[in-house]
């Protein structure tokens, strides 16, 4: 066995240019193939912590953009008088904003103070924090990429150009950069303050962009799913409702359909790593042939010299793609780059099981590389082979 | 004398499967890079047909897009104090253009309606079509007062609308409006819109206010004095030229487009080693032809010109390939795209089209990367040792 092993390891280090192009040429599209797996990923993941939180997004049903009248939550809540099946409805305005001579969009959102809390427990404030917001109507909770970003800190003066009405800077406090929340985007602020401030410009008030319901159990997800969309239904302000992670997803597939782009990207990365790694094999066998003709006279038999070529493509590809996967991974957790913001997914964390997977598929393109080199070994004619001096 | 060229060429067939292999892979980046290229292409000569230097679109102060402005008819009459605005010759009517925006979700055709995009919808009245010079009726217009629309052809391909369809528009979606007619926007913005009757639509969407004013100047006024007026104490709105208001919706491409070059810049870096590769075992397997060559009188620059040639050769082949199979997939899979205005939220949709500069752009980057891979291979080849080389079995 270790005869093998060091056969197999002079196979590989006889010419080190070869070895060396190889790995990188597979290297660098699985490179690609985490980081676009990672974004695949990433949102999966932001969906499904979503879909963990039990909330119903309530849109209108013509299109996401236009807005509700906010007497939709009184008439949500009469759904279930007990609040023991539907916990809490919170109406959000969305006014995205921005700081004055920056050209950055902010992702601002004024929610329903009173159950803000009680429809997003996973923000996760301190309880200085939550009595902040209760007492200070112009409080805001800024995301922690964004405070990054601006440079704000908690308990700063901030001020926010909305891009909706009122179309004048507004004021607020900063009471929280959410550290622990799952979103580090979105700012947060009250939309009782809001009203008011669309009331002092003649603006129109009580309106909402959507409203979010926390249900109590899955089954209750499922029951007002189609309850609240019933309830509406024939009414001027028809709804559709649909469950946190397919509103967000319908959002983002609207921009652009980045999951089937990135997988399209995964499949062409695959295939260029495939032929750069098959290249090398077929080149490797086709220098090699006398060598194998000689192992197969010798009595070694046609599987060994299968195996041999099987492992060694299998060895230079695992090399490559774990240094495909090992560096996008450190470059994403242990430097200045993972806090770096990414349209439509805001940041790019890469996570453990798709090095995992990227090495996986590594191991595959090593297989899938010495298919045709390792069955040509398999049907090696010595006696031919050893004539032909090339 | 340098190395004849067909000698080149027949190298590169002598070993089929190096060749065919390296050749996918240049083609696989190719590909790749001429999409890309292809896409922004197209989005951006999209983007530049709405540059129209003497059309001004007025919008409320602190909105930043049409969508998400509203004007009062107020406002829109202060407009007239403008003395820069264009009259129609015939009519002398004052070519402004009062119109409503409001989205309507729609699926994709491409990928079965599973994706929905917002799509604009612009409540006009007939002067718009004296104000947008570049959008053209191919059929018949709406009727005045009629629940009718017409759509643009990028829209009505993107978006599978047929004419004779109805839509259900109206804030409740209760009213039935049959598309009769398409129109035609040199491929501008405006072809990815469907377009009604303004009072007609203000009604169906319970709105008392437009969403922005269309202005068309005369050819000889200023369009920055006309700015400032419209953004004085008198009138108090925002406006900007056609061309400055899409200058900045066109700024998401520039994050995209850097995206897309790193991503290729990767991928050439792995068909670069690719080639390397192969020429490195080529040359290796040639030291007895080499030095043959040396023998004979050619020098080590022709020899190394001629690797390089013939990297070259493989790669624009490869290229060729990869530009042909990027043309095959567009037309299997479809070549109108949907990008999303960030400002507006509505939908850009548009045809990627590989024009001659794309793929000569493609070409080219082939023919570097070709030329870097084998740099080094041709290097060695240059200076193999002629006598060692032709002792050798």
């Amino acid at each position: 066995m270790q005869l093998r092993l060091l056969y197999l390891y002079r196979n590989l280090t006889r010419n080190w240019l070869r070895t060396l192009l190889t790995c990188a040429a597979v290297a660098l599209p699985i490179v690609i193939y985490v980081l676009s797996a990672a974004v695949i990923e990433g949102l999966e993941s932001y969906l499904d912590n979503s879909a963990k939180q039990l909330r119903l997004a309530v849109t209108h049903k013509s299109s996401i953009i236009n807005p509700l009248p906010a007497g939709h939550r009184a008439k949500i809540e009469s759904l279930d008088p007990t609040r023991t099946r539907l916990t809490a409805v919170c109406g959000l305005r969305w006014i995205g904003g921005r700081v004055e001579n920056v050209s950055t969009p902010l992702s601002t959102i004024a929610a329903d103070a009173d159950t803000f809390f009680a429809t997003y427990p996973d923000h996760q404030l301190a309880p200085d924090e939550i009595e902040a917001w209760q007492r200070d109507r112009q409080a805001i909770i800024v995301g922690r990429a964004t405070a990054g970003q601006m440079g704000w800190n908690k308990g700063q003066r901030i001020s926010i150009l909305p891009t909706l009405p009122p179309y004048h800077p507004i004021e607020f406090h900063v009471i929280s950069v959410a550290e622990d929340a799952e979103d580090p985007v979105t700012n947060w602020f009250r939309r009782d303050y809001l009203e008011e401030l669309l009331d002092e410009t003649g603006a129109p008030t009580g309106l909402v962009s959507f409203l979010f319901v926390k249900c109590a159990t899955k089954a209750d997800l499922d029951h007002y799913r189609v309850a609240i969309d019933q309830f509406f239904a024939g009414s001027i302000d028809e709804t559709k409702t649909q469950d946190e992670k397919a509103f967000i997803n319908e959002y983002i597939t609207q921009q652009f359909n980045l999951p089937r782009n990135l997988a399209i990207l995964c499949a062409v990365t695959v295939f260029v790593a495939v032929m750069a790694a098959a290249n090398t094999m077929s080149m490797s066998f086709r220098d090699r042939t006398n060598e194998f003709a000689t192992l197969k006279s010798m009595g070694f038999g046609r599987w060994f010299t299968f195996v041999l070529i099987q492992s060694e493509s299998l060895l230079l590809c695992a090399a490559g793609g774990l240094a495909g996967a090992l560096v996008p991974f450190g470059l994403f957790t242990w430097t200045p780059l993972k806090d770096y913001p990414v349209p439509l997914i805001q940041t790019l964390y890469i996570q453990p099981v798709v090095c995992v997977r990227a090495v996986g598929m590594s191991l595959l393109i090593g297989v899938a590389a010495a298919i045709w080199p390792s069955w040509q070994v398999l049907r090696l004619k010595v006696v031919e082979a050893l004539r032909s001096l090339e | 004398m340098a190395l004849p060229f067909l000698y080149n060429w027949r190298n590169l067939f002598v070993r089929k499967t190096p060749t065919i292999l390296t050749l996918l892979v240049i083609a696989a980046v190719v590909g790749v890079f001429t999409w890309m290229l292809g896409f922004a292409g197209a989005l951006s000569s999209s983007l530049s047909v709405a540059g129209d230097e003497h059309k001004l679109i007025v919008i409320k102060r602190g909105a930043t897009a049409e969508s998400n402005s509203a004007i009062t008819v107020d406002e829109f009459n202060k407009l007239s104090q403008l003395d820069a605005v264009a009259r129609d010759p015939a009519t002398g009517e004052s070519l402004q253009s009062p119109e409503m925006l409001v989205q309507i979700a729609l699926p994709r055709v491409r990928d079965n309606g599973k994706t929905t995009a917002n799509v604009a919808i612009r409540g006009v009245t007939p002067t718009a079509f004296k104000v947008h010079r570049n959008v053209r009726p191919l059929d018949k217009v709406f009727d005045v007062g009629a629940l009718e629309v017409i759509v643009g052809e990028a829209a009505a391909k993107q978006f599978g609308l047929e004419l004779g369809q109805t839509l259900n528009l109206g804030y409740g979606s209760d009213r039935g409006y049959t598309v009769v007619g398409l129109f035609s926007a040199d491929g501008g913005p405006m072809e990815s819109e469907i377009w009604g009757y303004l009072p007609a639509l203000m009604n169906s969407y319970n709105r008392t206010m437009y969403s922005s004013v269309n202005l068309r100047l005369r050819e000889d006024a200023d369009a920055k004095s006309a700015v400032d007026q419209i953004k004085g104490p008198a009138i108090q709105l925002e406006a900007s030229t056609e061309r400055e208001y899409w200058e900045t919706q066109s700024s998401l491409i520039n994050i995209y487009l850097a995206i897309a070059y790193v991503l290729v810049g990767i991928m050439s870096l792995a068909a670069i080693f690719s080639i390397a590769n192969t020429m490195f075992s080529m040359v290796a397997g040639r030291t007895r032809e080499i030095a043959m060559l040396r023998t004979i009188g050619y020098s080590g620059t022709q020899v190394l010109t001629s690797f390089l040639i013939e990297s070259i050769l493989l790669s624009l082949l490869g290229g060729i390939v990869g530009c042909l199979g990027c043309a095959a997939w567009l037309a299997l899979a479809g070549n109108t795209k949907d990008m999303f205005g960030a400002k507006t939220f509505t939908t850009l949709a548009f045809t990627i089209r590989l024009t001659p500069m794309i793929i000569a752009g493609s070409l080219l980057l082939v023919t570097v990367v070709g030329a870097l891979g084998a740099l080094w291979p041709a290097l060695r080849a240059a200076r193999v040792q002629v006598i060692a080389a032709l002792r050798e079995p």
